[in-house]
């Protein structure tokens, strides 16, 4: 096995050995060491008293980064060697994908000061943020919404469009009927929009209608209000009960096929024990799956 | 020749598959849409209605013209719906929900070239039924009616409920602050208003003075929250509801044709478009796949 190789196993996470979990564990936790810091240094009683500690961890932080981020895509090459890739297929489907657009951006700008010390820092600490997001490659939980969102996408654009599309009439008709009335609260269409987003976000647009079909109107948008926010949150829970559901029958046919020939070796032991790891399922889950294949076959 | 002429502009408008011109029309009619509604909202805003008005005018114009053309040649090819008694098929169209927004989307527009005096704020109302001939072309939309639709009962009774909490909590707050704050609570109607907005924002736009009015209040502002939690209950088991009836349907079908051993062309053909129109993704069809296969091999 090449240092390349085993390089890449580390950072990738591809077999649980001991190397590869501190690997994990120190990036992680200096991430959020990073994050607590920037937010710290936000305070200017703190940042004035530990001013060079700060800078001092950052250039700690960014040297570790940069490390990270070359190895990456150094080792990435290994990627689809198994399948007969070429190296720069596997550095390039690194360096474009959303992991490697934030391990740049949120480690090539601190260079960027130094060869440009005029740049405004605001916009740096912004990018410093980023790192945040290196934490959840170490966690599903982004992914499984992302995922349950392209799932359900065709039902999550109807619930925009609908909000769209009320968004437009409701404004409109609010204009129209108070805009004479209230000319400083509803000018235009568009501020009427802003009106019926607050109404949509909070429950309350924060106006008093003066006239009764306003009044109508305003009670009407207020129940839509509540509607759109049940159709969203029903859109929302479906998609994450239908993701649960897909992975417990994949798991469930897994076992099946692992049951199957009646004995359970160490690798197949061990290739569960990492699908269980990867889906997020609880323990109780897995036993109770278990156990239902267990009395199908006794039967 | 014109039969056949009628026939295929029928399919391309409705969006009939077997044209591929159908998309580009779809495109088309949407754009045109959406710079419609840009247009009446930025019309809106008194500057810019100041400074490009003639534009807005020709726009208005042209767009009439354009949506005029496509109601008319809708009418005239929906004839070849029902080839033996050509207005049957146009009169269902003109009567149907989508025929009536085309028609009072664009007509208005000549009442008002006939009658100058006319009310402008209603016909700009009526201008922006157009955003809804967008609603024609989003299946997804008209899944979620359904849904929400087949579960018309449980909403019934959430309204209900929510009625009943609107008028005792209206008529509660007018006994307890009707003195203290007349110009809010003066009357019962009057503090349904209030009652509402309470309800549905949890949280309302006058502030009570009493102990009593304080305590309404809030009750008040609770059941608002167990509204919203009974509303999205129902929203979420009409979806899971859908999504299950979809699946068990699939799945009869796709028994049904791994039933005799052998899926041939036609039936993988139907298994696709079964896919595309209860819009499965292909990692659930092939779990279902899976499974079926696996219950036909299991001897139990």
């Amino acid at each position: 096995m090449t240092i390349r190789r085993r390089t890449f196993e580390i950072l990738e996470g591809e077999v649980a050995d001991k190397a590869s979990r501190f690997c994990e564990i120190f990036v992680a936790s200096l991430v959020v060491l990073n994050v607590l810091a920037i937010i710290l240094e936000s305070v200017h009683e703190i940042h004035e008293a530990y001013r060079t500690f700060f800078h001092y961890f950052d250039l700690f932080s960014v040297a570790v980064f940069s490390v990270e981020y070359v190895l990456r895509v150094w080792s990435y090459a290994e990627k689809f060697k198994a399948s007969g890739g070429s190296s720069w297929q596997g550095r390039k489907s690194y360096l474009f994908s959303f992991y490697g657009f934030v391990d740049f951006f949120s480690t090539v700008p601190f260079y960027l000061q130094l060869l440009m010390p005029g740049t405004d820092l605001r916009v740096l600490r912004m990018f410093r943020l980023l790192r945040i997001f290196k934490l959840s490659r170490y966690n599903s939980a982004m992914d499984d919404m992302f995922e349950a969102i392209k799932s359900e996408r065709d039902s999550f654009s109807s619930a925009i469009f609908l909000l769209f599309i009320s968004c437009l009439l409701f404004s409109s008709l609010i204009y129209i009927i108070e805009g004479h009335d209230q000319p400083q609260v509803f000018p235009s269409i568009p501020a009427a929009m802003h009106w019926f987003m607050m109404t949509i976000i909070s429950g309350w647009g924060n106006v008093d209608p003066v006239t009764y079909p306003g009044v109508v109107l305003v009670v009407v948008t207020q129940i839509m209000a509540i509607a759109l926010a049940a159709i969203l949150t029903g859109v929302v829970s479906t998609a994450y009960t239908a993701q649960v559901a897909r992975r417990e029958s994949l798991y469930e046919m897994q076992i099946r096929a692992v049951l199957a020939d009646g004995v359970v070796s160490d690798e197949e032991a061990e290739h569960l024990k990492s699908m269980q790891a990867k889906y997020g399922m609880s323990d109780e889950q897995v036993e109770a799956i278990a156990a239902q294949v267990r009395a199908e076959k006794g039967q | 020749m014109i039969a056949s002429s009628q026939k295929t502009v029928m399919e391309i408008l409705d969006g009939s598959p077997s044209q591929p011109f159908s998309r580009y029309a779809e495109w088309l009619i949407s754009i045109i849409v959406l710079v419609n509604c840009t247009a009446v909202i930025l019309d809106s805003v008194p500057e810019i209605h100041a400074q490009h008005k003639d534009f807005f005018h020709e726009l208005e114009f042209w767009s009439v013209m354009f949506f005029t053309f496509e109601y008319l040649i809708r009418v005239w090819s929906l004839g070849a719906k029902t080839p033996l008694n050509p207005w049957k098929g146009r009169r269902e169209y003109m009567f149907s929900a989508f025929g009536l927004i085309d028609f009072f989307a664009t007509m208005p527009y000549y009442l008002h070239v006939f009658f100058p005096l006319f009310d402008l704020r209603i016909l700009r109302v009526l201008r922006l039924l157009r955003i809804l001939k967008l609603s024609k072309y989003n299946t997804a939309l008209q899944d979620l009616f359904t849904a929400v639709y087949s579960e018309r009962r449980a909403f019934g009774s959430a309204a209900f409920l929510l009625l009943i909490a609107t008028i005792v909590s209206a008529s509660l707050m007018h006994f307890a602050e009707g003195h203290a704050q007349p110009e809010h609570f003066g009357s019962i109607p009057h503090s349904i208003y209030w009652s509402i907005i309470t309800i549905t924002s949890g949280f309302g736009n006058v502030e009570p003075v009493t102990k009593g009015g304080e305590v309404i209040a809030v009750l008040t502002g609770f059941l608002g929250v167990c509204m919203a939690a009974i509303m999205t209950g129902i929203v979420a088991s009409a979806f899971a509801n859908q999504m299950s009836r979809k699946k068990a349907s699939y799945m009869a079908q796709l028994r049904q044709v791994l039933a005799d051993g052998v899926v041939s062309d036609t039936e993988r053909e139907a298994l696709k478009r079964l896919q595309v129109q209860f819009r499965l993704s292909d990692t659930e069809v092939q779990t279902m796949m899976d499974q079926a296969a696996m219950a036909k091999g299991d001897p139990s």
